[in-house]
């Protein structure tokens, strides 16, 4: 060993007496819980509690120089050494646990319990219990990072890396929130639009406007399922990983086989068959042969899984079986669209899911469509986030990802010193 | 179907790896022989490869969009992990882990031809996918061999034989575990930014994993500083397992689950 530490003494010691351990570090922990508690039933209003620029840089600015003067002036003081220990640490993390655990217990919802709703155990996130807790985790934190940063060694890089990022990480994403604006906007197929919606539902005029193109839904095949007729559920590998309905191929199901001589992405009845068309809500159909391989006997019949405007067609092969086809699935949406600017710019962008654009410090994501209206919906939904505390938080979770492969690198000090 | 070639190709990277595992099983007792268990299996490896690749070419796109081709993407990076893993931490066992879980996707695969073409919804064909998965995947397996290695120093101190060997070896399997949980919350918050602009929305799944993370920090810098603690660091360390099961399988029996966006069962 080549740190000493204090319980590798047996001293006898009073509570409160120098230096606080772990009992005193429950203890103030516990206090600040209660504390927050308190706040939470008697103060705390429905509204959460947020800051915006430029109190929240003020803040972050402020904090960081505290925490620099308690560290360099203040630091043989009874509070800050605690601060700096383990056991602080140790605590802090621990009740932020517990407090997250009631987070993942509880949901996160209006609740029927007036214990719950009073407490706030239902908005831990808000929570002033949560907040007080939280305040001490990023104190320690933030001190010993101060203190392994004025006492810089090559061998504390890893350490840096982990405790500054997440320091960076954690403060930058709560203090960013006040200043995160989210807005959603509706744009119709054909039409401009500029004015969107913000998370309290006012609405908020762009700069700018969005010019929908083309809305565009690609569709998976849709799928062959074994219909239970009583239940009406699917009745074959409870219902995970059905058979794609392709043109020509055969499938097997228990004692059925079932060929699809024909399929069309978009078709219309036309007496007693299915035929392509290309119109507003023309739902897929295939033609199946079924062979009852137990007797042998052949059906032959026409399936759809409908649309919006279109019923469904499902085929009884038995008195317990039906041939269903399932409502397609969605593998991609994306709408083509134009932005248009107040001096005249125009630029085209294709906005898809997991691919945001970004624009004059907005991104601009693809949200939703108008899902009862599937692939002949006009609308397509968009939502523009900014963030412009995006890259402070960046460069805390870029910190942390190198001081994980650091540590996974170096693995564990002392059980290579000793 | 490019997928006709895969029992071809899976069969021989399995009779390989098969044999390289029983080599790698022998070379404990025989040194000379752990030479060539690697040498077969990094050739099964290069023909599970050589799929991907001609998959790709004939698919003209990165095969990431379907769950049959989500687990050849684990099949392939898992002995990856575990050769590099290897190379610097010299845990035979480890690799032999590795392999043995890659061999598994591939039964998997193998074994339900139908994957082949499910679907993957919008929001999981992402590039981020794969390595959130495979992280977490290899973190959440290191994670549980450092518990087994705590269970072996729990029974040994009932014995009265417990040599602090075992949690050093514990403390170092937490520390690489540890290091690929944390890669994989964060893989998921860049991911998450992406698709939907949140970093971090406390999803039950979120926060279970969030409470894992903090149960083996507290387990690190407990044991960091209070190295001869050893009984109270097997508690925390056992502790810190049972968050990790609740986070991997329990969280869709608790009564936050219908909240979650990390249930796929539609
Ligand atoms: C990314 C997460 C974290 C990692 C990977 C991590 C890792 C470590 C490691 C490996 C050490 C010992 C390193 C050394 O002595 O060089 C250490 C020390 C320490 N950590 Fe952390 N830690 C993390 C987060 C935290 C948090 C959240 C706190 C407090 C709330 C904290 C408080 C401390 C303290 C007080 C020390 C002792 C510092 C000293 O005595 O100079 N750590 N940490």
């Amino acid at each position: 060993m080549t740190r000493m530490s204090e319980d590798n003494f047996k001293v006898q010691r009073n509570l409160w007496e120098n230096p606080w351990g772990y009992v005193e570090s429950f203890f103030i922990g516990f206090g600040l819980m209660i504390t927050g508690f308190f706040l939470e039933v008697f103060v705390a209003s429905d509204t959460p509690f947020t800051v915006a620029y430029p109190y929240n840089i003020i803040f972050l600015i402020g904090y960081v120089a505290l925490l620099v003067v308690l560290y360099k002036w203040f630091s043989n003081t009874q509070v800050i050494r605690w601060l700096t220990k383990v056991p602080a640490s140790i605590s802090s993390i621990s009740l932020v646990t517990l407090l997250v655990m009631i987070m993942g217990i509880i949901p996160q919802v209006a609740s029927e319990s007036n214990f719950v709703n009073n407490l706030g155990l239902n908005k831990i996130t808000s929570n002033w219990a949560f907040l007080l807790i939280l305040f001490q985790f990023l104190t320690c934190l933030g001190l010993i990072s101060i203190k392994r940063i004025a006492q810089f060694k090559w061998s504390n890089v890893g350490f840096i890396l982990n405790h500054v990022g997440l320091f960076l990480a954690l403060t930058a994403g709560m203090l960013g929130t006040g200043d995160l604006q989210r807005l959603s906007i509706n744009t119709y197929e054909g039409k401009p639009s500029w004015i969107a919606i913000d998370a309290q539902k006012n609405q908020v005029e762009l700069p700018f406007a969005f010019y929908l193109k083309d809305f565009i839904i690609d569709e998976y095949h849709p799928k062959l399922a074994l219909v239970d007729n009583k239940t009406g559920t699917i009745a074959q590998n409870n219902g995970k990983n059905l058979y794609l309905i392709e043109k020509g191929e055969t499938y097997y199901f228990q004692n059925f086989e079932v060929t699809v001589d024909e399929y069309f992405e978009t078709s219309g009845r036309i007496g007693n068959r299915y035929h392509f068309v290309n119109e507003l809500g023309a739902p897929p159909s295939a033609k199946i042969t079924v062979k009852n391989t137990t007797n042998d006997s052949i059906q032959n019949a026409w399936i759809s899984s409908g649309s919006f405007s279109h019923p469904y067609e499902s085929l009884k092969i038995s008195d317990a079986y039906s041939m269903v086809m399932t409502i397609p699935e969605i593998k991609k949406f994306s709408s083509d669209i134009d932005i248009l600017t107040k001096d005249g710019e125009r630029i085209s962008t294709v906005l898809e899911v997991n691919k945001p654009f970004k624009f004059r410090g907005y991104k601009i994501y693809q949200l939703s469509y108008d899902d009862k209206m599937g692939k002949w919906s006009d609308l397509s939904v968009l939502e523009l986030v900014r963030d412009p505390w995006l890259p402070v938080i960046y460069i805390g979770i870029f910190m942390m990802i190198a001081g994980a492969i650091y540590m996974f690198w170096m693995g564990n000090k002392i059980t290579k010193n000793q | 179907m490019t997928w006709i070639d895969f029992p071809l190709y899976s069969s021989i990277t399995g009779i390989l790896w098969t044999a390289g595992l029983l080599f790698l099983l022998i070379s404990y007792k025989k040194q000379q022989l752990f030479k060539f268990a690697n040498v077969l299996l990094v050739l099964g490896w290069i023909a599970l490869i050589v799929f991907v690749v001609k998959l790709w070419i004939e698919l003209d796109r990165p095969p990431m969009r379907t769950l049959g081709e989500t687990r050849l993407w684990y099949a392939t990076f898992l002995p990856l992990i575990g050769f590099i893993t290897y190379i610097r931490w010299k845990y035979k066992w480890f690799l032999a882990y590795s392999i043995a879980m890659a061999g598994m996707f591939l039964a998997i695969n193998y074994l339900n031809p139908e994957t082949y073409s499910k679907t993957l919804m919008p929001a999981l064909q992402s590039p981020w996918f794969i390595p959130h998965v495979l992280v977490y995947l290899f973190s959440y397996a290191v994670l549980a061999a450092s518990s087994i290695v705590a269970i072996k120093g729990w029974y040994d101190s009932y014995k009265g034989n417990f040599n602090i060997e075992t949690l050093k070896l514990a403390d170092n399997l937490v520390y690489i575990g540890f290091a690929f949980l944390t890669l994989g919350l964060l893989f998921g918050a860049l991911w998450a930014k992406e698709a939907w602009g949140h970093y971090w929305t406390w999803d039950p799944k979120e926060v279970w994993a969030f409470l894992t993370w903090m149960g083996y920090l507290i387990y690190i810098h407990y044991r960091h500083f209070h190295s001869n603690k050893t009984k109270q660091a097997l508690t925390i360390l056992a502790l810190a397992f049972v968050v990790l099961l609740v986070c991997w399988f329990g969280v869709n029996y608790l009564p936050v689950a219908n909240t979650s966006v990390h249930t796929y069962t539609n």
